[in-house]
């Protein structure tokens, strides 16, 4: 037989989640309505639309052949009929100055959906140039975040998308066997001078250098002695001197997408990611405040993160996002963390959080620019 | 009703000019004023231009002047600009004269190989030299290596002279172009006295025929010079990964930070401002020659018939030297424009490499961008060479024959535009349409900005080269026209239009040619409708879309051969029937 005041409590207990329940259910209803309004907004807007531009360079997201199945994948989602129209641009940061530019000019921006990495979302950040979007209410799917790593930026202005892993780029077939690197020290070995190449912007070691990976004076000393030893700097996405031979190793790289995708034409080029520690390089989207067509871009940049638009990204620009149960990158990230390396996620909120990261970074373009000289 | 410019009364002459006539020799120059002054403005700025975070500062000034990274890249561009000009008019010249005042045969056919040359971008013309003569991967360096059992390639296509030579191969054509039309109306009476008196062909080259031409050859001169400086494509490719930089590429990392901090526009017009006071230099070089220029007056209205040396069997030694020329210059570079459009990635030619070769970059070429970026080029063809031939021959009409100390301010104001380098001129254009005219006259992001910023880049061309056929045309023809009571407009176009009409057509063809070729304004102007085919050629090169871009420069140089070989077969046609 139960107490009175056993069955007092069992009862209080049973309200409080009857009340719980039913409170959720009332709220999850109100947020699976209030998203579906905002859904059913967007996509009413997007087809006042009528066309979509997107620009950024055409090694990265798949390029033209990218833009258009994307676009042709958010066509059939959301039951639109969008014109998709691609322009290969310039670098991420580089577009993200020229949005600022045409912002400030009350020009339309060259480019409705804005695709960059956390360094070019960081200047968004402090030019305030991209529309804050509820992107959780817009994506139909829940998207995962971790300690350290929450996707979407503060106040909306933009949500990763994709994140590949930093390390060495190698011509397969003139670099086999032990003379593939593991430890950043090996590319100093003597046989590799005037043979490899790094990047003008330091690329993966301006992060290196910052406290709590590898620190600025371990840093600075390996770009200085990689500076006498690199033939010569070429950007992320040049991974065809890479195959041609020119150069046989590019250290570090921007990500390891770029070896996926010659690897499946038969290029001869793989990727490794050093002991020492690496990055994992997130990539962002946003919606420029002087789109012509915001909803499209938010359909556009919503699609990115469903299973298929997830797959695409994967086929034609060799990543995808690790926190999703699909992911190609999650293993390898896994595979990183596991070898007890320092792994840092690379945010714009990360890098807005540490001291001295530009002069860093800028020191060490100087060192690679002018150390050959 | 008829403006005049008064002449010193010591020349005792009057050169009679119309409103129109100043109005379209003055309108280009308020947008080359316009462009210069925004260089100014910016050139005293920091931050982001246009944002609050733009402030007036010398600091640019005292950075570039205290910057001893930047004299070495003046030491490497003055290595370079002379290596190019050097190897420029050793190959141009000989060629203009072969083609001009000899019986050489095949002209058409030459005139088509140094043409087709600027079908090829620059771009290319260095990947193909690298791949011959890089040391690690060059197939010269590699010979001899194997030949020789050498430790490492001994050419290096990297360095300041490398990328002159190479620069040299891709300017010798236009070399042709400015020296050949000054061949081409040199009067032969002077040749044929030295002739009589028994003088050789050599000595007759080195006493007659380069001292009549010298005008026409120091024009060359100080167009290649100039172009050595500000030239950016070629240093782009063989220099910038190996960190062998330029003035233009030196410009172009202050442009295009690449990763830390925002694009210095200040210094970079900052070093504009310093490219202006070389401009001058230039110009006040160049006002020497013409201030002589007289002297040099050899084609009169009593008689026009430039005779021919016949060289006999040295045609062989001739063709010989153009088609080593043609072959290094224009078939290796084409020969790996077709190697990489069909192939599936980047890797030096190999029977490894010829079984995987397809046609994969054509199936998945996105042809819409490719027919914007063509329709747009074609627009700026049509009109930019009009534009460009209507300034400058009155702008040349002007210089040459008025006496007014204003002369020499439109000369200068010509002359600027192609001494500046073009990253400059497109910065001033992009900033101007953007944050000063914007209200009033909506050129950002249209093609007609690029179109501007072309026209007024390539009056530096047209004026240098009307401005040595004007020289050759004595005034006597002009004046009777005036006596006879002939307007002036009537008395351009119908005496000396018809006059200097080959070099017109020269300057016309070659103007649609380099607007087709044109790529570093169209890189900086481009939005997104306005792209040209060059910029989409280089989108894709930049972006590491080697394959592609080859794949669409073999197609364009395709489509627009038997356009190029029509424009010279008409254009020579009229030669023969003017001659």
């Amino acid at each position: 037989m139960i107490s009175q005041s056993k069955f007092t409590r069992q009862t209080r207990i049973a309200s409080i989640v009857a009340v719980l329940i039913f409170g959720a259910t009332i709220y999850s209803a109100a947020v699976q309505a209030a998203m579906a309004a905002t859904l059913a907004q967007v996509i009413e807007g997007a087809k006042k639309e009528g066309a979509i531009r997107g620009q950024w360079g055409q090694m990265s997201f798949g390029g033209s052949a990218g833009f258009a199945e994307i676009v042709a994948g958010v066509n059939k989602k959301y039951g639109l009929t969008l014109k998709g129209q691609y322009t290969p641009g310039p670098d991420m940061e580089r577009i993200m100055l020229t949005i600022t530019q045409e912002t400030a000019a009350g020009q339309p921006a060259s480019t409705d959906v804005y695709l960059g990495n956390s360094q070019a979302m960081l200047q968004a950040m402090q030019v305030n140039v991209l529309t804050p979007t509820d992107w959780r209410a817009i994506l139909d799917r829940r998207l995962p975040s971790e300690p350290g790593f929450d996707p979407v930026l503060s106040g909306g202005i933009g949500v990763a998308f994709a994140a590949p892993v930093v390390g060495i780029l190698y011509n397969s077939s003139l670099v086999k066997g032990a003379d593939i690197p593991h430890r950043l020290e090996d590319v100093l070995n003597p046989k590799w001078k005037g043979k490899i190449a790094s990047t003008p912007y330091a690329a993966g070691l301006r992060e290196l250098a910052m406290p709590g990976l590898l620190g600025r004076e371990y840093i600075i000393n390996f770009t200085k002695k990689l500076s006498k030893q690199i033939g010569g700097l070429t950007r992320c996405g040049e991974a065809e001197r890479i195959t041609s031979g020119e150069f046989l190793m590019h250290v570090l790289t921007c990500g390891g997408h770029d070896a996926i995708q010659l690897q499946r034409i038969g290029a001869p080029i793989a990727h490794t990611v050093v002991e020492e520690g690496t990055i994992i390089h997130s990539r962002y989207a946003g919606i420029p405040k002087n789109s012509r067509s915001p909803n499209g871009a938010a359909l556009f940049i919503a699609y990115l993160h469903t299973p298929e638009g997830q797959a695409l990204l994967w086929k034609h620009d060799g990543m995808d996002l690790y926190l999703y149960p699909e992911s190609n990158m999650k293993k390898e990230v896994e595979k990183v963390r596991a070898a007890g390396g320092k792994v840092i996620v690379n945010t714009p909120q990360w890098l807005n959080s540490l001291k001295g990261y530009q002069e860093m970074q800028k020191e060490l373009e100087k060192i690679l620019r002018e150390g050959g000289q | 009703m008829q403006a005049v410019l008064r002449l010193p009364a010591s020349l005792g002459r009057k050169v009679r000019t119309s409103p129109l006539l100043l109005s379209l020799a003055v309108a280009p120059m308020s947008v080359i004023l316009m462009l210069v002054a925004v260089m100014l403005w910016i050139s005293f700025q920091r931050g982001v231009f246009g944002t609050a975070s733009a402030i007036y500062t010398l600091e640019n000034y005292r950075a570039i002047l205290t910057d001893s990274f930047l004299y070495r890249v003046l030491w490497n561009t003055a290595i370079f600009t002379l290596s190019t000009t050097f190897f420029a008019l050793v190959i141009g010249l000989p060629i203009a004269w072969l083609v001009e005042r000899t019986t050489i045969p095949g002209k058409t056919l030459i005139y088509a190989i140094m043409t087709l040359g600027l079908l090829i971008p620059g771009i290319y013309t260095a990947m193909g030299w690298t791949f011959i003569a890089h040391p690690r991967i060059g197939f010269l360096n590699r010979w001899l290596v194997d030949i020789f059992g050498l430790a490492s390639g001994p050419i290096n296509i990297a360095t300041p002279i490398g990328m002159g030579f190479v620069q040299g191969l891709s300017l010798a054509a236009l070399a042709f172009i400015l020296t050949a039309q000054v061949f081409r109306a040199m009067n032969p009476t002077l040749e044929e006295a030295a002739k009589v008196h028994g003088m050789s062909l050599v000595r007759t080259l080195r006493h007659v025929t380069l001292p009549l031409a010298l005008p026409g050859i120091l024009a060359a001169v100080i167009y290649i010079t100039t172009i050595g400086i500000a030239t950016f494509d070629i240093p782009a490719i063989l220099g910038l990964g190996n960190r062998v930089y330029l003035l233009s590429t030196f410009i172009y990392i202050k442009v295009h930070p690449q990763g830390s901090g925002l694009p210095e526009y200040g210094i970079t017009c900052a070093v504009g401002t310093f490219m202006v006071v070389v401009a001058g230099l230039f110009t006040l070089w160049y006002g020497q020659v013409l201030r002589h220029g007289h002297r040099f007056q050899i084609v009169t209205g009593k008689g026009y018939r430039p005779a021919l040396i016949e060289l006999g069997g040295w045609s062989v030694v001739g063709w010989g030297f153009i088609g080593f020329y043609a072959f290094i210059a224009k078939l290796l570079p084409l020969l790996l424009i077709a190697y990489a459009a069909f192939t599936p990635f980047f890797a030096p030619p190999s029977f490894e490499m010829m079984r995987q070769l397809s046609l994969v970059h054509f199936y998945d070429m996105d042809w819409e961008l490719v027919f914007r970026g063509l329709l747009n080029t074609a627009k700026l063809m049509l009109v930019v060479p009009l534009l460009v031939l209507l300034f400058g021959f009155c702008i040349s009409w002007l210089v040459v024959r008025s006496r007014s100390r204003a002369r020499y301010a439109l000369e200068f104001g010509a002359f600027l535009p192609h001494a500046l380098p073009e990253v400059i001129l497109a910065i001033g254009a992009l900033l101007l349409s953007l944050f000063v005219l914007r209200d009033f006259l909506p050129l950002y992001g249209s093609v007609w900005l690029i179109g501007l910023v072309y026209a007024v880049a390539r009056l530096a061309f047209a004026t240098r080269a009307i401005n040595a056929s004007l020289l050759q045309i004595h005034s006597e023809l002009e004046e009777a026209a005036f006596v006879a009571g002939i307007s002036t407009i009537q008395t351009a176009w119908r005496v000396v239009a018809p006059l200097v009409l080959p070099t017109l057509l020269s300057v016309w063809i070659w103007t649609v040619l380099l607007v087709y070729r044109e790529l570093t304004v169209a890189v900086f102007l481009t939005v997104h409708d306005n792209i040209t085919l060059p910029a989409v050629i280089w989108s894709y090169w930049y972006g590491g879309a080697m394959n592609k871009a080859a794949a669409i420069t073999l197609l364009m140089t395709l489509v627009l051969t038997p356009l190029i070989l029509a424009f010279w077969w008409v254009g020579r046609r009229s030669l023969v029937a003017m001659q």
